[in-house]
């Protein structure tokens, strides 16, 4: 990708993450693939995430307590730090690159209209959960999404996601991910309401946050704060660390494999 | 490619469809190809095309009733199939899908049903064997049907194929995710590769099955013709939407797999075998000894319909969403791969035996014998 595409994409990605702001208007009377309506939840609140890049350090203490918290099969990830390793152009210097990455609790989430049994869908509060008594496990909606965030899991043979630990914001308690990060880089709050901290940070950097693949036209409601806007979309990185192979050619495995 | 940054660190993600999706896709697609091949004969009572339909209909009818089995198998929870219909959800092409599917297979068979009636009366009333008791039993009853059960069944078991043939395209073609699915001309280039591989399938049993009928192949070869040119001028559209830049998807589609040597060889055997079904399409229309060949070129086309597929519904899911690189994709031993994929056929013959065992689908309609 050449450069100046680079630049708009990151400009794209300023401008649509200002415009997920604004609340949407309701989707009702939905024709198909658009949004239907939202239900359970508080109406009041729009949970959203502002995750501070510049605080990560990559300890994948998040995805861990995720995993502890939501009993995830293994290997497979409600939230994760990807990492990469990137070289400065003109010095050759290496920095490390993190991005966490959960789901987005987008405000069109892409996932939501496509359930053929009305299993996922979106709260009134933004958040965007599965009712895995329900889902068929169609996986459908795990081709939809447009970040990877969701999964089969292995152990319910249906569909399961981050949800910003609604069961824990519910009873008035953290997120896993945010409750355990060390440099305190995962805020989570109610957008709604102009006094919370996550608004706060929200307006205070809103020319510099950033969403995921805002081509996709899904205004995400995770924003990063010192993103690097070659990683909004899929990164043009050398894949390397599921890339083991044998002198063969031959993949000798996988980390997880075998458990 | 940017060799400044290095992924060290991220997730493999499954593949979440597995073959069992291009098994389905690959049977339905048949099954409303060949029940529009039978309608000329069937429906409008063309003689010219009545050996064709004989044999488009035994394949639209088998492959209806195996094709669902897979759709099923592709679930990770085939028990709750009823929650399609429990908490349907209008706004969901799949949704939709289920509502269309059942009352297409129901048709389907009716329509076959009363295609066969007339003879499947004739061989009940043809002495004591097993086989005529059989008939009778299946005849239910020694009244006679109209042949308006043919034409109504016919006509809305087609009406309910475009149904199909929408809907199996658009759940696909929706999906932004994969800007590799994400076209209007995939549910256009799945029609003509399902009407190529429906040919080739008719082609293949009229070698296989009846004698070698010289209509069969001649018109199955002009509608592989017809299709593979749909086809080829739909892929160059699609090809020049993505270099113009005029559809940023299918320009993304294209970057996405650009580099990669495993799509370029997909390419070139796409291109390689598209050309070779046109040009001996083309050389056997126009040298009518050499048709006696043509099941072989059915095996090709039958290829090329599910090799389709697979390409759309496995080979697009090893292109990774967000992580660098592409997935490997292996296909496993168990029923999820393999046995999947092996086993559906096997389903599909055990299906089109047990019909030839019971249905005398050879005489149907066979010209003035046929009473309705």
């Amino acid at each position: 990708m050449d450069f100046s595409r680079r630049t708009l994409l990151g400009q794209m990605a300023r401008l649509t993450a200002g415009a997920a702001l604004v609340p949407l208007s309701s989707l009702a009377n939905a024709g198909i693939n658009d949004q239907p309506p939202r239900r359970e939840g508080d109406g009041s609140k729009r949970y959203a995430m502002l995750i501070d890049l510049r605080q990560c350090i990559g300890c994948q203490a998040c995805t861990v307590s995720c995993h502890i918290e939501n009993e995830a099969p293994l290997g497979s990830f409600r939230t994760i730090v990807s990492q990469y390793e990137v070289a400065n152009e003109a010095t050759g210097d290496i920095a490390t690159m993190m991005l966490p990455r959960l789901c987005n609790h987008c405000e069109a989430p892409p996932c939501v209209p496509v359930c053929p049994v009305q299993a996922t869908y979106q709260r009134e509060d933004g958040i965007v959960v599965v009712d895995n008594e329900a889902c068929v496990g169609c996986a459908y909606c795990v081709q939809a999404c447009p970040y990877d965030a969701r999964f089969i899991n292995e152990h319910t043979q249906t569909a399961d996601k981050c949800t910003f630990c609604a069961h824990r914001l519910d009873v008035g308690l953290l997120p896993a991910c945010v409750e355990s990060c060390v440099g305190g880089a995962r805020i989570i709050g109610d957008i709604r309401d102009p006094d919370s901290q996550i608004s706060r940070l929200l307006a205070e950097h809103h020319d510099d946050l950033m969403v995921l693949k805002p081509e996709q036209g899904t205004s995400p409601h995770v924003f990063y704060l010192g993103m690097d806007e070659r990683f909004v979309t899929r990164p043009l990185a050398n894949p390397a660390i599921w890339d083991v192979r044998d002198n063969d050619g031959k993949e000798i495995g996988y980390e997880f494999a075998g458990h | 490619m940017n060799l400044l940054a290095t992924e060290i660190l991220t997730p493999r993600y499954a593949l979440a469809w597995y073959p069992w999706a291009v098994q389905y896709f690959f049977l339905i697609a048949i099954s409303y190809s060949a029940l529009m091949l039978s309608l000329p004969g069937l429906m409008f009572r063309r003689e010219r095309f009545m050996p064709l339909a004989r044999l488009a209909l035994l394949v639209a009818v088998s492959c209806t009733l195996v094709g669902p089995v897979a759709l099923l198998a592709d679930l990770h929870q085939p028990a709750r199939f009823w929650h399609f219909y429990a908490s349907a959800a209008p706004w969901s092409w799949m949704s939709i899908g289920a509502v269309l599917l059942p009352p297409y297979v129901v048709l389907t068979i009716l329509y076959g049903y009363f295609a066969w009636r007339p003879a499947l009366m004739a061989r009940g009333a043809e002495g004591q064997g097993w086989d005529a008791k059989l008939a009778r039993l299946l005849c239910l009853g020694n009244w006679q049907a109209p042949r308006l059960t043919v034409v109504v069944f016919g006509l809305l078991a087609a009406l309910f194929a475009c149904g199909i043939m929408l809907y199996t395209g658009a759940e696909i073609a929706i999906l932004a995710s994969r800007p590799l699915w994400n076209t209007h001309w995939l549910p256009v280039m799945f029609v003509f590769t399902g009407l190529i591989a429906a040919s080739g399938l008719v082609m293949l049993l009229n070698r296989l099955m009846v004698g070698a009928n010289a209509d069969v192949y001649r018109q199955g070869l002009k509608v592989i013709l017809v299709a593979i040119l749909g086809a080829a001028l739909v892929a160059a559209i699609w090809f020049v939407q993505g270099i113009t830049g005029y559809s940023p998807s299918v320009q993304a589609a294209l970057e996405s797999v650009r580099h990669n040597p495993d799509w370029t060889t997909i390419a070139i055997w796409a291109l390689s075998a598209g050309i070779l079904l046109l040009l001996v399409a083309v050389a056997m229309l126009r040298t009518p000894k050499w048709q006696r060949w043509a099941w072989l070129l059915g095996l090709l086309a039958i290829h090329m319909g599910w090799a389709f597929r697979w390409l759309v519904l496995m080979e697009v899911q090893t292109v990774a969403k967000n992580t660098a690189g592409y997935y490997h994709l292996a296909v496993a031993a168990g029923s999820y791969g393999l046995l999947g994929i092996i086993g559906t056929f096997g389903l599909w013959l055990a299906v089109l035996l047990i019909i030839d065992i019971l249905v005398p689908w050879r005489d149907v309609n066979n010209a003035s014998a046929a009473t309705y």
